[in-house]
């Protein structure tokens, strides 16, 4: 069907254009009285086209509002659906817990559903939307109020929302550069044309929306950043008191100095927690180093330069170049670092030493006194197995025993095999005295007195957090709330005004608050003497 | 505006394709927990010292069959499996083939006394502060790692295995 775009103005308009892009009048055939709809300034949406091609109708459909708005709505019912229960647990835990309720709910899929393939798809279709409806509004607006005609029809004046006709004596020219100059002074731009005038403020409000959907994409540009490897990484690390350990998957290395922790006192705690240890901070005192050399060089150590110093507490996280170590636990069982023996002959009652015995790789020989000790084994966690043969149970020196062969006065010159357990509640549980039958009553090897015993008494657990992504999910919502402000806090509004023989005709538009709207006009008549009733120029519609 | 319309609209929709394809295929495909190695993934590379200070990298072993065994002597398992990898290791070494044992960062003392009473002629390997035993993501000792010729997993062991389950995984592993 061919339709006849070309305004009475001469202006030649795309089909679907509701005012004419250049004198404003109203396209379309029906004559009503009401107010105008300025959405978008009455121009054509850009994806409004004939015969559309398959593109065309993708196009088409996400450029649709009403469409975007149900699939926000289908992605809230689900991300509500999705708080029902708690997220990523077992198929077991839902059903245990839950009962058949649970075990729908994980079959459904909305165990994990933030991470499900339809989930993400309805995001992609949010943010599509959200640069396609954009797109297609903010070029057309940003055509049309940047090459505004002055002169507007008298239909497109006296169909605002805000509206005044009367007359004008004297000069008209002369009239509206006096008001021109008014306008001014309540820092509108000013354009006239003769008898005609536009007067216009804060169109940079208009570009809010727009970039507020900026900010969008770009925080959803920043979520979908995080599943490249290495963007984010979460991994657990122990720490123990002195120790030294590397951050996994970067290049630096974490030592804890010093872990602390603060129990609450009995009066602090009700009743029901009396007796109780309940922690009441606990922090752990932490260097950050940075390999410089040799770094995951095996057989090496990594030379490390101390980057940071830093007491980690709970929400208070050491932080630095993106990585962030956060206190997420401790371990209070005491592990023995090191013992400094001493070794007696039994026979003389003389004390030899002490020598220096850590618990992680030791040296294996040593000389005290007159004798001589070498080391053949060492567990960690000392145990018997079924065989009756000694076995570690872990790695960590939680029940730590040496086999030492002791050559020295008195004891046969090949050596002879004496087994020593460091801690007192492991030497009688094992029975050490039993199992060096002949070499206990000549010497004894032992700690005398608890300042030759270290232990190393917390584990710190750490939390390492690798977010590179965070840096733009801030700037996203830095945009988005610049966008909110500029759209919420300033109004776009413009008057237009045209004195025919006498007549003047004024009307005036706000995208909000047209309450400020029709003062600024009242103010501006009464600068021209003409008294007038705010409310009176208010032409109905649908006021904000 | 009109002329750039159809070019701006392909390149949006183009946009919208590979990342919101790469977005829900990233959805789709990603397991828990993407770090870890998976059968079909490539080994993660390392440089590790055995008991008589030569290195050993994971790399250098391309183009032949790698079984990677992390084990301690803690573990009883572990213990179990070292004489049969020794005997697997006899029957298979004139073929493209290696066995990596790391030990679980324990100390020289103990690794050496556990060689040498198990008499092992096969490399051991010693991570230092389960550098490497994070790499590969381990949760439970033993893991075994069947490594093709080109690097990739074949196959993931944890737990102890039998001298048949080792032999059979490895013959596997030679025909790929």
């Amino acid at each position: 069907m061919f339709q006849n775009t070309k305004c009475e103005c001469g202006h030649q308009n795309p089909p679907d254009t509701l005012l004419c892009e250049s004198c404003g009048k109203p396209q379309t055939e029906v004559a009503e009285d009401a107010p105008l709809e300025m959405r978008y300034d009455g121009m054509a949406r850009r994806s409004q086209k004939r015969n559309p091609n398959p593109l065309d109708l993708v196009w088409n459909f996400f450029s649709s509002v009403k469409i975007a708005i149900i699939i926000i709505i289908i992605t809230l019912v689900g991300a509500a659906i999705g708080t029902i229960y708690p997220q990523g647990n077992t198929a077991e835990y839902y059903e245990q817990t839950y009962g058949w309720g649970g075990k729908l709910y994980h079959q459904l899929g909305l165990s994990s559903m933030y991470d499900s393939w339809w989930f993400v798809g309805l995001l992609v279709m949010i943010g599509t939307s959200l640069v396609i409806c954009s797109l297609d509004r903010v070029l057309p607006l940003y055509r049309a109020l940047s090459k505004q005609q002055i002169r507007k029809h008298l239909m497109f004046i006296t169909r605002q929302k805000t509206v005044y006709t009367g007359p004008v004596e004297g000069n008209a020219e002369q009239w509206v550069q006096e008001l021109a100059g008014h306008m001014k002074r309540r820092r509108y731009r000013v354009h006239t044309d003769g008898t005609a005038l536009l007067a216009e403020k804060n169109r940079f409000s208009r570009w809010g929306p727009y970039i507020n959907h900026i900010g969008l994409i770009v925080l959803l540009l920043a979520l979908l950043a995080r599943t490249i490897p290495d963007w984010k990484m979460e991994e657990t690390i122990a720490v123990r008191d002195g120790e030294t350990v590397q951050v996994p998957g970067t290049n630096y290395y974490v030592k804890n100095e010093k872990f602390t922790v603060e129990y609450y006192e009995e009066k602090e705690l009700p009743d029901r927690l009396k007796n109780q240890e309940r922690p009441k901070m606990y922090k752990t005192e932490a260097i950050l180093y940075q390999c410089v050399q040799s770094c995951g060089e095996p057989g090496i150590d990594p030379v490390l330069e101390p980057v940071k110093n830093y007491d980690i507490i709970v929400n208070h996280p050491l932080s630095h170049k993106g990585v962030k170590l956060y206190q997420i636990g401790y371990d209070d069982q005491p592990l023995l670092k090191a013992v400094k023996p001493v070794i007696e002959d039994k026979q003389s009652g003389k004390v030899y030493g002490p020598f220096d015995l850590p618990m992680k790789d030791p040296q294996t020989e040593f000389t005290v006194g007159p004798y001589s000790l070498s080391l053949k084994a060492q567990y960690m966690e000392f145990s018997l197995n079924d065989e009756g043969n000694p076995v570690t149970l872990s790695r960590d020196p939680k029940a730590p025993a040496f086999i030492f062969m002791v050559k020295g006065p008195g004891i046969d010159a090949a050596g002879e095999p004496y087994m020593y357990f460091p801690l007192q509640k492991d030497k009688e549980r094992f029975r050490q005295d039993v199992i060096n039958r002949d070499l206990a009553p000549k010497v004894e090897i032992r700690v005398d007195g608890m300042e030759n015993v270290s232990f190393t008494s917390y584990t710190s657990y750490l939390l390492v957090r690798v977010d590179r992504a965070l840096t733009y999910v801030w700037a996203g919502l830095g945009i988005c709330m610049l966008g909110l402000l500029m759209g919420a806090y300033w109004h776009h509004r413009r008057i237009w005004l045209r004195v025919d023989n006498g007549v003047l005709s004024l009307g005036a538009h706000t995208n909000k608050n047209h309450f400020g709207m029709r003062a600024d006009v009242a103010w501006a008549l009464a600068q021209m003497k003409i008294e007038v009733d705010k409310d009176k120029l208010d032409n109905g519609g649908y006021n904000s | 505006m009109g002329k750039y319309r159809k070019p701006i609209q392909i390149v949006i929709m183009l946009g919208v394709l590979l990342l919101g394809g790469y977005a829900i295929g990233e959805a789709l495909f990603a397991s828990s927990d993407s770090d870890r190695p998976e059968v079909g993934s490539a080994a993660p590379n390392f440089t590790l010292l055995d008991l008589t200070g030569k290195q050993h990298q994971l790399s250098d072993y391309k183009g032949k069959a790698v079984v990677l065994n992390f084990w301690g002597s803690f573990c009883p398992p572990c213990v179990k499996e070292m004489p049969e990898f020794e005997r697997q290791y006899l029957k298979w070494k004139d073929k493209p083939f290696e066995i990596l044992a790391v030990n679980l960062s324990e100390g020289d003392l103990t690794v050496n006394n556990f060689v040498k009473d198990f008499d092992l002629s096969y490399p051991i390997l010693r991570d230092a502060n389960k550098m490497i035993e994070r790499r590969y993501g381990l949760e439970q000792y033993p893991s075994t790692f069947f490594i093709k010729p080109d690097g990739t997993i074949m196959d993931i062991f944890v737990g102890g295995m039998t001298e048949q389950d080792i032999d059979e995984r490895i013959e596997k592993l030679l025909q790929t």
